[in-house]
């Protein structure tokens, strides 16, 4: 797939405040199959920024801003029909299904060997192939990222948010998840926010770095 | 594990022992003292030959197989019933501040003693009760109530509404006991983040991710309230027919009859009870095989959206009116507690007097003491035990035995009609004579494994690592288990020892039963003055059973925010 | 004290065959002597039951009765420094069951019933299982002002010789009550009440049996039945019941219900469980007229609000079905002499007296008044202002009805079952 114009996340004039008080402000676009990284101690704002992105910003919190996803306006939109991804530190597969079932629970509905074949499919592109009936809980740590990632992937977002996606992997793994998704966010063009503590995080994404103080706001390209 | 030999580690690991001592002696005991007399040993009546008259007298009761299809059909439909709405409150509320409010309104339910639950309920839908003045005489025209047969309906409409109200809050609080578990509740509900970033409506999210992880949390309660409502004598009682009543309900009277002869009927009627709610039980399990099979392909069909909207509009409806009855019920209540007289189609007493309340608080001095001191020590003891278990658990590496794992509910799985009466033979057998300790102990039987029901997850989902970073930094078991995993479980812990003492504080029968009749317990006087003509007195009874467990509650609910709080 | 005269011919006849076939003399000297061991033996009692503790267990669904009941463990507190702990039951048969419980567990000296509330099957039954102390009745000082030689009722408990197992306490007739507001033409027979229920659809009703209460109506209804009946078979009714005698006479009663049951509250096919339920349903005015056996809960019913204060009180003037209530000692009491010196106060004229008056109980005395002092008289007089419906309708012109044999409760409830249990 190649890189398509008309894909983008774009953040305008977005302030986010906590009680009066100024925690953020953000005007960003991201093109699709960039990465924007933002950085930060813990209590600078990610995880708000986050939460706002998704739709769930707690009651506490106030946002000044829009949001918008491929030149459509989202804001308001309830969370469930932003078609935003989200990959988390935990893979937080669902224990109660298999595999197969975790991404299939992701897909959009359809004929139901179309999309068994398309699970084994893409289960073989990240080398866990013949795994479909596994639980997910006997998965090593890396492939049950690897299985996240795919989650979001088939369900077809329009963007993809990364919160600390690789915080829990060892470095052998952290390089090579990393890659990976780096290559899918391409791959399916999709436009990225990436949270993240880590440096080397930052410079793999190849894209803009924003880099968050706790309660100010600073920005540094890389 | 190797775990240090002191004298923490050794009581913790012995404690397991005791838990199933103290739960299967009395049980099996009691089912003795029943299984003798069913199958015609009673030698104080001088039966001395074992036969099956006792079951043939059992089967020749008129109406018998009405008895039998009235318990099964009842309390199989209402605990259906409480638990398809406590789903549909979760999964619409879910995320709200509405589903703390709920369960705000709901709780105190939960400890409303099932007589006085019945009663208020039966006062909301008999033909003169609250519902009916709410719209006599302008609406209906009825100057005298209407003689309907309802409640004490055949096909035990009415006590399948009473033990449903009364199950919901308990299910209800059992689930967000479960969610408020940080480790638990958390992963919960990132998931359910997770499957709204997939597109999935909150409503479908919590059905296809929440409810199959959550229901493993709450089969066994399930369960147990299956049991119990198969064998609950008080709801029946008041809102059934009797012409016949429940399974449960014949026994008691039977044993209780003045033909003492019936003692043994009544033992073969114990028996075929506990056959009952074992294939309750059973029927149960296979549906839920059934379910899981039907749901498999549901859940991974990438269906996003079942007219979420509609249940939920279909939830608020039945949580109003719920509530509404509750409410109303509470109101009917207190204007009772005031009343003087009351006529129908009056909405409200003639005149409204303080009465009853001076002359019940000042009666009611020495049932108070009794009740705390007897709740305060059971749940001390319950929740003292509960705790070691699951520490020697976490020492054994290894949950308990699947063997003791049932243990511990078998006082719940085991109607407790068909032991209790066997395990006052019992304490006659050890000539136990103090009315205390006996009362304790049969209380025990039914608060510990509550207890340990809403304690034993939070403990073992309680991050194994914690303990093991403190144990590097040289800390012993003993100071781990105070310092470190208490205040961790402080929230689940408090929770427990609130619904110990209010299940302490509701036991009717074996207060009765093992106290000689000479324990008087806020409930035992007010299943007493239940039974009796004064609606006016046992609602103020009623109010105060509510007023001792509510405060407990809130004390269980505000304590952990106060402390979390104070540390910032 | 009111007997019927059956109770005066199978006396007179018991009389005649056992006692005055003895010598008359000697019976005279027995009672003397007998009264000189009886204060030896009672002076006895007292030293020993002096500071026991009593456990009495009555029925305890009605505070007045509680109180009274209270009112008297402070009195032997006073005399004896007995401390009389009032175990309240929700039915008597929870301490038969007890009793029962210790005897099978071969609990014989340690028992945790020390007097016990009771009469009627609840007696027959632990008298059937020999669980009660014999014998000690006669010792009460106080046994004999309720004259018992004249006055058989006081050793019969339901046509039962009570053989000193218990001591009279007080004695209650089937009282009916309305609402005088609503009701117009209170139906004052047996037959009336058929009409009126015809007439009034859903406005009656009685407690399903075993209930004592609701027991109490059918016997009620079916001595008036028999009347029709020549004496010889009537008389059934005070003897064991045979296959023969019920077939004589419960199919009157069957019919008669048969007829009644489609009038009833709720058409017949839901019965009350229990005899206090009929107050609170004509508390909620569900019902127009029902019936009790302790008439004085009806002025304190009213004013504690559970009644409307238009209720009246009356008796039906085809007969009132009346029995008498005791207190018995289970075999295995630890405390017998205590709970001797309870069951003595209690029959006390002053305790009789106190339980008499309508604000107190209003449970009427067993003591032949004629045995009393002139002090001990004055105080059964009656200046007390009384509700209206204290005063019963009738009362001086109703027949009291002797109770049946108990062996017809357990017939009647199983027909009763078989018949209306299952609808």
């Amino acid at each position: 797939m190649k890189s398509q114009s008309m894909s983008s996340l774009k953040i305008d004039n977005l302030q986010l405040s906590q009680q009066g008080k100024l925690l953020l402000s953000l005007n960003e676009e991201v093109k699709g199959g960039e990465v924007l990284t933002i950085m930060g101690p813990s209590g600078s704002g990610k995880s708000t920024l986050l939460n706002w992105l998704v739709g769930m910003l707690p009651s506490d919190f106030y946002a000044n801003g829009e949001l918008y996803l491929n030149q459509q306006i989202i804001t308001n939109t309830a969370s469930h029909l932003r078609n935003i991804g989200l990959l988390y530190q935990d893979p937080l597969l669902f224990p109660h299904l298999t595999v197969e079932g975790n991404i299939a629970f992701a897909m959009p509905k359809g004929d139901k060997k179309t999309r068994k074949d398309e699970i084994s499919e893409a289960l073989n592109q990240v080398g866990l192939a013949g795994m479909e009936k596994r639980c997910p809980q006997n998965l090593s740590g890396g492939q049950q990222a690897r299985v996240a990632l795919l989650r979001v992937l088939l369900s077809k977002p329009k963007a993809i948010l990364l919160d600390e996606p690789f915080s829990k992997l060892d470095s052998q793994l952290r390089q090579e998840t990393r890659q990976l998704v780096f290559e899918q966010i391409q791959r399916y063009s999709l436009p990225a926010v990436m949270v993240t503590h880590d440096e080397s995080d930052a410079i793999a994404a190849q894209g803009k770095v924003i880099t968050l103080d706790a309660l100010s706001l600073n920005q540094a390209a890389s | 594990m190797i775990v240090a030999n002191t004298l923490f580690t050794r009581l913790v690991r012995n404690s397991p022992y005791l838990l199933i001592a103290l739960l299967v002696v009395p049980v099996l005991g009691g089912l003795l003292g029943v299984l003798l007399p069913a199958f015609g040993w009673f030698p104080a009546l001088g039966a001395n030959e074992f036969g099956l008259f006792g079951f043939v007298q059992l089967f020749n009761t008129p109406g018998i197989e009405r008895m039998v299809l009235l318990s099964f059909g009842t309390s199989l439909v209402s605990t259906l019933l409480a638990f398809v709405i406590t789903v549909l409150i979760l999964a619409s509320y879910f995320n709200s501040p509405w589903l703390k409010r709920i369960q705000r309104l709901l709780g105190p339910i939960l400890v409303i003693p099932h007589a006085a639950a019945a009663i208020a309920i039966g006062f909301l839908i008999t033909p003169s009760g609250f519902l009916s003045r709410l719209i006599s005489p302008w609406l209906t025209g009825w100057d005298i109530p209407p003689d309907w047969l309802f409640p004490h309906d055949p096909y035990g409409l009415s006590i399948i509404l009473g033990l449903t109200l009364k199950e919901l809050p308990f299910l209800l609080l059992i689930a967000l006991g479960v969610l408020a578990q940080p480790e638990i509740g958390k992963t919960l509900k990132a998931q359910h983040k997770v499957a709204s970033s997939l597109g999935y409506c909150p409503m479908t999210g919590f059905f296809k991710v929440i409810l199959p992880s959550l229901y493993g949390y709450m089969r066994l309660p399930i369960l147990a309230v299956l049991a119990y409502s198969s064998a609950s004598v008080e709801i029946p009682l008041i809102l059934g027919s009797n012409t016949p009543p429940t399974l449960a309900v014949a026994i008691m009277q039977w044993f209780n009859d003045v033909d003492l002869s019936l003692r043994i009927k009544a033992s073969s009627g114990a028996i075929l009870q506990i056959l009952i709610t074992l294939s309750l039980l059973g029927s149960w399990c296979l549906l839920e095989l059934l379910v899981k099979k039907c749901s498999t392909s549901f859940l991974v069909n990438g269906e996003r959206e079942y007219g979420g909207m509609l249940i939920q509009r279909m939830t608020h409806l039945i949580t109003t009116v719920m509530l509404s009855v509750i409410c109303l019920a509470l109101v009917a209540m207190v204007l009772w507690s005031f009343a003087g007289f009351w006529s129908f189609p009056d909405l409200l007493p003639q005149q409204l007097v303080t009465l009853h309340w001076s002359s019940a608080l000042l009666q009611m001095q020495t049932p108070l003491f009794n009740t705390l001191v007897i709740a305060i020590s059971t749940t001390l003891i319950a929740i003292a035990l509960t705790l070691f278990v699951l520490e020697a658990e976490q020492q054994n590496t290894k949950t308990i035995s699947a063997i003791s794992g049932f243990i511990i509910y078998l006082p719940l799985l085991i109607p407790s009609i068909a032991f209790l009466f066997g395990l006052v033979w019992l304490f006659e057998q050890v000539n136990s004579q103090h009315a205390y300790i006996n009362v304790v102990f049969s209380h025990l039987l039914f608060v510990l494994p509550y207890v340990f029901l809403s304690l034993a997850n939070s403990y073992r989902r309680l991050d194994p690592r914690f303990s093991t970073v403190a144990a590097s930094l040289g800390v012993q078991p003993s100071k781990i288990f105070w310092q470190l995993k208490l205040p961790l479980l402080l929230s689940p812990i408090l929770i427990a020892s609130a619904l110990g003492l209010a299940i302490s504080f509701s036991q009717y029968l074996p207060t009765l039963l093992s106290g000689a009749g000479r324990i008087n317990t806020i409930t035992t006087e007010a299943v007493t003055l239940a039974n009796g003509a004064s609606r006016r007195t046992s609602a103020v009874y009623a109010l105060m059973q509510m007023l001792l467990p509510a405060l407990f509650f809130i004390l269980a609910w505000a304590a952990p925010k106060l402390f979390f709080r104070n540390r910032g | 004290m009111r007997v019927s005269n059956y109770y005066r011919k199978i006396l007179v006849s018991l009389c005649l065959l056992s006692v005055f076939s003895l010598s008359s003399n000697s019976f005279a000297d027995e009672a003397n002597s007998t009264a000189e061991s009886t204060s030896r033996v009672w002076k006895n009692v007292e030293m020993r039951g002096t500071k026991q503790d009593v456990y009495f267990h009555a029925w305890g669904g009605d505070q007045q009765i509680n109180n009274y009941i209270q009112w008297a463990a402070k009195q032997v507190k006073e005399k004896y420094k007995i401390n009389l702990h009032h175990v309240k039951l929700t039915d008597t048969s929870e301490a038969v069951s007890r009793v029962l419980a210790e005897k099978a567990a071969d609990n014989h000296r340690n028992g945790q019933v020390d007097l016990v509330w009771i009469n009627g099957a609840n007696f027959a039954s632990m008298a059937k299982y020999q669980l009660l102390a014999a014998d000690w009745a006669g010792e009460l000082p106080n046994f004999q002002l309720t004259n018992p030689t004249n006055n058989p009722a006081m050793t019969r408990d339901f046509g039962v010789p009570t053989q000193g197992m218990e001591a009279p306490w007080g004695q209650a007739a089937l009282t009916f009550y309305f609402d005088s507001l609503k009701v117009n033409d209170v139906p004052e027979t047996l037959s009336d009440l058929l009409i009126w229920s015809e007439k009034h659809p859903g406005h009656f009703t009685y407690p399903k049996p075993p209930d004592f209460l609701g027991m109490s109506f059918l016997k009620y209804a079916l001595l008036v039945l028999s009347e029709s009946q020549p004496k010889s078979i009537q008389d059934k009714l005070y003897q064991p019941v045979t296959a023969e005698s019920e077939a004589e006479l419960l199919p009157a009663l069957w019919q008669f219900l048969d007829q009644l049951h489609p009038t009833l509250w709720r058409q017949g096919k839901h019965f009350v469980s229990n005899g206090l339920a009929l107050r609170r349903l004509m508390s909620d005015t569900e019902l127009q007229v029902s019936f009790t056996f302790s008439a004085a809960e009806i002025p304190s019913a009213i004013s504690r609000y559970d009644l409307p204060d238009s209720t009246r009180s009356y008796r039906m003037k085809d007969g009132s079905l009346s029995n008498i209530h005791f207190v018995a000692i289970p075999y295995n009491s630890p405390h017998i002499e205590g709970a001797k010196l309870v069951a003595n106060f209690l029959l006390s004229p002053e305790a009789q007296a106190r339980k008499q008056k309508t604000v107190i109980w209003g449970d009427s005395s067993v003591l032949d008044l004629s045995q009393l002092t002139p002090t001990q008289k004055a105080l059964f007089d009656v200046n007390e202002q009384q509700h209206l419906s204290a005063n019963i309708i009738n009362i001086d012109n109703t027949r009291l009805l002797s109770e049946l044999h108990p062996s017809w409760v357990k017939v009647i409830t199983e027909q009763w079952l078989t018949r209306y249990g299952v609808q």
